[in-house]
């Protein structure tokens, strides 16, 4: 019945209290759409490294992640294949060969890693195929390259164009190669539009005379979530000649970054629960000296403190939890619509390219953070409500009971 | 039985600094199914004795003892607990709980006491059935007449069972035909359920009904009988 009661007050002053709701809604809205952008940045931040080049898991000859020297090759290219086909939690894997050279046009030249690949096995591992925007994505025959718009720009070429690359050999001598470029790339990072390259991988492995070693293994598992553990199985089954990383790994910065805006979060919420904790408290007071007739009653006729104190503590939760309802549906609703069509920041579209972001964030709302605003929003609303609840039960029975 | 005792009651206020002696040595004996009218000019103290009675407020000296129990020096938990327990009260302005429907309202103090909702609905209807006031169980107070809403008021003071029932100038509010009514119900619950009344009132038609009549000036006891 307190629940009842509490419910029904709210309504006694039904504009009051839609206006104290609506800033709560307000406030969710705002939250909701602040972690969709937060964490649509973040996320892209990282999937688009990952999705470009990074992949799920790497595996290399151990070292080779901090000091990628070209006679680091992979100790048993077969063994490694044989692991990963029969792993079911495997979605794709491409080998690589990789190197940092030197590539160069008529006009200029620029530092590069080269990425030896197979074209039809890379299409699955990373999105660059998905990203040519003139020509086309090579079949891996021959000397056909692949660049980035701006190394393009930078080297002043354009497609059919020639440019050479150089990069070491294992005995200290220099490979070059003369390469016909077939398609350029635009990704969401302008630093990975200038410094990678992609040839085919015998071209490669014939330039830098490695035969047919290789570097790298780039493997996509079913989902992103899977990766550490796919790591850790493969790690397993092979020796301590290999190291196998996931992209937590390779990337730790960007997963710290993430983690810690987990915890923003919290901080944010509640800057705007204080916000809307003044007004809480305001309507809350005028809710309590409204009634101080009634309070008196209630407590004449035995209602205990601790009892007046939960009601007026419940109506305010009430308004809380009806203005997080309403706000969570529709900052979901415009987050759903967001993530689709996504918002577009191409005025900021050269930093936010710098950053690997793209001109357009798409919001993606993490579940954690919901549930932290879910139960958060109303509880502050809640506290908003003590200093009130605390004015009430202070009253004086019979002065109370006379109060006009 | 004495149910109720007052051993030199004095209430002083201050009004601006300045001392008033709102009651002044208050002595008297209350015993079970009594109806007693407090009576008096205004200003001579009879609310002040009332909410004294109904532990609303403390004395500035002097003892009130409640089945021989001191209730002056209780704290505030423990007066609204007996106040709860014990006491009933009837307000001149009704006072009652306007978002809630009379059954509702005559059902609250139950659920004060932790009475299971289908106990405190079946005792709260056959109470309204037995003050005729069984089709008012669905209206708000906004919907009633004040004879009505002072009907729901009575009901809900009695449902507890309480030991006494106070009335602070219950029939104020209502013109006389309803205010008849009105004490014929509290009359009745007096004889046939022997719930005691206190009222304080300065009204002819609840004094002529007094069992017992007490008359206030200057916050003195002046006559008694």
């Amino acid at each position: 019945m307190l629940l009842k009661l509490a419910w029904r007050n709210i309504w006694r002053n039904k504009r009051r209290s839609m206006i104290v709701i609506g800033s709560v809604m307000v406030g969710v809205i705002a939250l909701i759409i602040i972690d969709g952008l937060n964490n649509g940045f973040l996320s892209q931040m990282l999937f688009n490294q990952v999705d470009l080049n990074i992949s799920h898991v790497q595996i290399h000859k151990r070292g080779f992640h901090d000091n990628k020297v070209v006679q680091s090759f992979i100790p048993d290219k077969k063994k490694v294949e044989k692991i990963l086909r029969k792993n079911g939690k495997i979605k794709h894997f491409s080998e690589r060969v990789v190197s940092f050279g030197l590539v160069s046009s008529a006009v200029s030249s620029s530092g590069v890693f080269i990425l030896g690949i197979n074209p039809e096995d890379e299409s699955k591992i990373t999105t660059v195929s998905k990203s040519i925007i003139k020509g086309k994505y090579f079949n891996g025959k021959g000397r056909e390259i692949v660049i980035g718009s701006k190394l393009a720009e930078k080297l002043k070429v354009d497609l059919g164009g020639k440019v050479i690359a150089l990069a070491n050999r294992p005995d200290g001598s220099i490979g070059s190669e003369v390469f016909r470029i077939v398609g350029i790339f635009r990704s969401p990072s302008s630093n990975f539009d200038k410094t990678y390259i992609f040839v085919p991988i015998k071209t490669l492995q014939r330039m830098l005379g490695i035969g047919n070693n290789i570097h790298e293994f780039a493997i996509v598992t079913q989902n992103y979530n899977l990766a550490e553990t796919v790591r850790d199985e493969i790690k397993q089954e092979l020796s301590d000649k290999y190291e196998v990383l996931s992209y937590h790994d390779i990337l730790p910065l960007l997963i710290m970054q993430m983690d810690l805006y987990k915890e923003t979060m919290y901080i944010i919420n509640m800057i705007i629960g204080l916000a809307l904790i003044f007004g809480i408290i305001n309507s809350m007071l005028m809710a309590v000296f409204e009634r101080v007739n009634e309070i008196g009653v209630l407590m004449a006729i035995g209602m205990k403190n601790g009892k007046i104190f939960s009601m007026i503590l419940l109506e305010s939760l009430l308004i809380g939890i009806v203005g997080t309802v309403f706000g969570v549906f529709i900052g979901l609703g415009l987050n759903e619509i967001l993530s689709v069509q996504g918002i577009d920041f191409s005025l900021f579209s050269k930093s936010l390219e710098s950053w690997g972001i793209g001109a357009v964030i798409y919001p993606h709302l993490s579940l954690e953070n919901l549930i932290t605003t879910f139960l958060m929003i109303p509880f502050i609303t809640m506290l908003g409500a003590i200093y009130p609840a605390w004015k009430a039960i202070k009253l004086e029975p019979v002065a109370a009971i006379r109060y006009v | 039985m004495e149910i109720l005792r007052t051993e030199n009651v004095n209430k002083i206020y201050r009004d601006n600094g300045v001392p008033v002696q709102a009651l002044k040595d208050i002595n008297l004996k209350i015993s079970k199914g009594e109806y007693l009218v407090i009576a008096g000019p205004s200003g001579s103290g009879k609310t002040t004795l009332l909410n004294l009675l109904g532990t609303l407020d403390k004395p500035t000296s002097g003892k009130i003892f409640f089945e021989n129990s001191d209730y002056t020096s209780k704290n505030r938990k423990e007066l609204s607990e007996f106040r709860l327990r014990k006491l009933g009260f009837v307000f001149q302005a009704y006072n009652l709980i306007p978002v809630l429907t009379a059954l509702e309202n005559i059902e609250f103090s139950m659920m004060l006491l932790g009475i299971p909702e289908k106990e405190r609905r079946e005792r709260a209807m056959n109470l309204m059935a037995e003050l005729g006031i069984d089709d008012l169980a669905d209206k708000k107070p906004n919907e009633m007449s004040g004879g009505q809403q002072q009907r729901v008021a009575v009901a809900r003071a009695i449902v507890n069972n309480p030991l006494i029932v106070l009335a602070d100038e219950p029939t104020a509010n209502l013109d006389s035909a309803n205010g008849s009514k009105l004490l014929d119900l509290m009359e009745k619950m007096n004889e046939e359920k022997n719930i005691t009344f206190i009222f304080s009132s300065h009204d002819k038609q609840v004094i002529e009904r007094a069992k017992r009549l007490i008359i206030l000036k200057d916050g003195q006891i002046v006559n008694e009988n």
